[in-house]
């Protein structure tokens, strides 16, 4: 069944989710966090990708939040059927056995801006714009923003960016650790694309380790998220990959020291 | 044959440098052995009130010995990982303050090794990096977990996610190395800087050491009623009187350590 909202693309091990909700915003509608939950589902399952990519490019925005024009009319049901939904989509991303990367090629906020959080590692444009504007409609996010944004830029630039509901530039998101890199918007697409082939490159079963023993570390305490490392280190070790790595690794250093 | 891990008094420091410079300080079985007894006789000897540790050569650590771990099956891996976790554990309950002085490459256990210690200060020639996804494993010295807790998640994903390393200027703005150094500066200012700390209370700073590393991984609330408790037992040592005297008196202190 093809997407109404998204645009699936997959080139050398890397798939790309482009969100194309045709319009200037990417609105979290509906049909798009099914869509979003579908696509996931698929390139998780798909042996040719190795990392999935998220970004709302070429367009101007990554993504805003919902439809305010139908979420004014939501009750409480409605608001907490919503809410769960973004919920369930963003625990889907967290467990996906491969890296997510959020390329912010743009406006990214509200539910956009969680979208955002729910990625492993974001790589912004210096033409995004980040905001979490709640505040100034009444509301706070549902899509698990208040925990997860304190737990990546720290609770006080959290605050800041709650409290205020201004939009922060990608320099900023640099600053408080919101994006890992800033990339120019020219060269934008390229760049994240190297980024992420770099990563593709590797086996997948130590990519799928590290991501899930790297999310423990934020509810574990560190003897047993140590002990848990402990297993997926070992486990590792019966890979066809490993053998195969660390041969070639020992090959290569032979060959450098006769040369 | 020289000495794997040699140990040199410096005043009150131990100065514990990795000296396999042909084997760019490869933390094989033998080399983490050696540093757990090392770590060991330091954490009882009393004359030791600070511990550095860098590298010998161009190298800090260049991580496990990956001709050691080739041939490993997954339950010999989990002995060396366990091995290895322990020396990192050994480290951070040594009781005295362990600075990390990088001075060259510092990659998988390497980087783990700094990692255990207090805090990084790092020469401009420098580099860091989590390799292992390179050669189809992961971090397994506890890595992934105190990469993730000094940089944050994200930060920690991208390293061990691309197996890329960065040089110091970068690690110092992600927050991984405290301060950077030019090489020829390195050991000699990373010395003053364990020198002041040094001339800190030992208890206080064994007490700070300890609540700050176990506090942090317990809710706010309990951490802070353990810091209650360590702050009040500091009133029972000589070292608070001695403190507190000697600020009133308006002269430096001399902490007895008791």
């Amino acid at each position: 069944m093809p997407y109404k909202k998204l645009h699936i693309e997959i080139i050398d091990r890397v798939g790309s989710i482009l969100m194309q909700s045709g319009s200037r915003f990417n609105k979290l509608s509906i049909t798009t966090l099914r869509e979003l939950k579908r696509a996931f589902g698929e390139l998780e399952a798909d042996p040719a990708v190795t990392v999935i990519v998220l970004s709302g490019y070429p367009g101007e925005s990554f993504a805003v939040g919902a439809d305010i024009a139908q979420m004014r009319d939501f009750g409480p049901a409605e608001g907490f059927a919503f809410a769960e939904l973004g919920q369930s989509l963003f625990a889907q991303m967290e467990e996906c056995g491969k890296p997510i990367i959020g390329a912010l090629n743009g406006i990214t906020m509200g539910g956009g801006c969680d979208l955002a959080l729910a990625c492993d590692i974001r790589l912004g444009s210096d033409a995004l714009l980040f905001a979490h504007p709640g505040a100034k409609l009444g509301i706070i996010t549902g899509f698990c923003g208040t925990q997860k944004l304190p737990r990546l830029v720290g609770k006080n630039f959290a605050r800041e960016i709650f409290m205020t509901s201004d939009p922060y530039t990608a320099a900023d998101g640099l600053r408080m650790g919101f994006i890992n890199r800033l990339f120019p918007a020219a060269s934008f697409w390229d760049d994240v694309v190297a980024f992420a082939g770099r990563i593709a490159a590797h086996p997948v079963e130590p990519l799928l380790y590290g991501k899930k023993i790297i999310n423990a570390s934020e509810d574990v305490e560190l003897k047993s998220g140590c002990v848990m490392e402990l297993g997926a280190f070992s486990s590792l070790f019966a890979t066809e990959a490993r053998a195969e790595k660390m041969q070639s690794f020992l090959n290569r250093k032979k060959n450098h020291g006769t040369r | 044959m020289t000495r794997a891990v040699q140990v040199q008094h410096e005043g009150d420091i131990a100065l514990v440098r990795l000296n396999r410079p042909e084997a760019a300080n490869c933390l094989s079985g033998a080399m983490i052995q050696s540093l757990l007894e090392t770590f060991r006789k330091l954490k009882d000897d009393r004359e030791v009130k600070g511990v550095i540790i860098t590298g010998g050569g161009k190298f800090f650590c260049a991580g496990g010995d990956i001709g050691e771990m080739a041939a490993m099956s997954p339950m010999a891996a989990v002995e060396f990982a366990e091995l290895g976790q322990k020396l990192m554990f050994a480290i951070e309950r040594v009781g005295k303050p362990v600075l990390a002085v990088v001075n060259g490459h510092a990659l998988g256990g390497g980087l783990e090794l700094a990692l255990a210690c207090d805090f990084i200060v790092a020469s401009t020639a420098a580099f860091f990096a989590a390799p292992e996804i390179k050669l189809g494993i992961i971090p397994g010295f506890g890595g992934t977990q105190r990469l993730a807790r000094l940089v944050g998640k994200a930060k920690a994903k991208e390293l061990i996610f691309t197996g890329d390393s960065i040089n110091a200027a970068e690690a110092h703005a992600i927050g991984l190395v405290n301060r950077v150094y030019e090489p020829d500066q390195l050991l000699a200012q990373a010395l003053e800087l364990m020198q002041t700390i040094c001339s800190r209370g030992p208890l206080s700073l064994r007490m700070g050491k300890e609540i700050i590393d176990a506090g942090y991984d317990i809710d706010l609330a309990n951490a802070c009623l353990m810091e209650r408790d360590a702050f009040a037992l500091c009133f029972s040592t000589e070292d608070q009187k001695e403190g507190m005297g000697a600020f009133l008196e308006k002269r430096p202190a001399r902490f007895p350590g008791r």
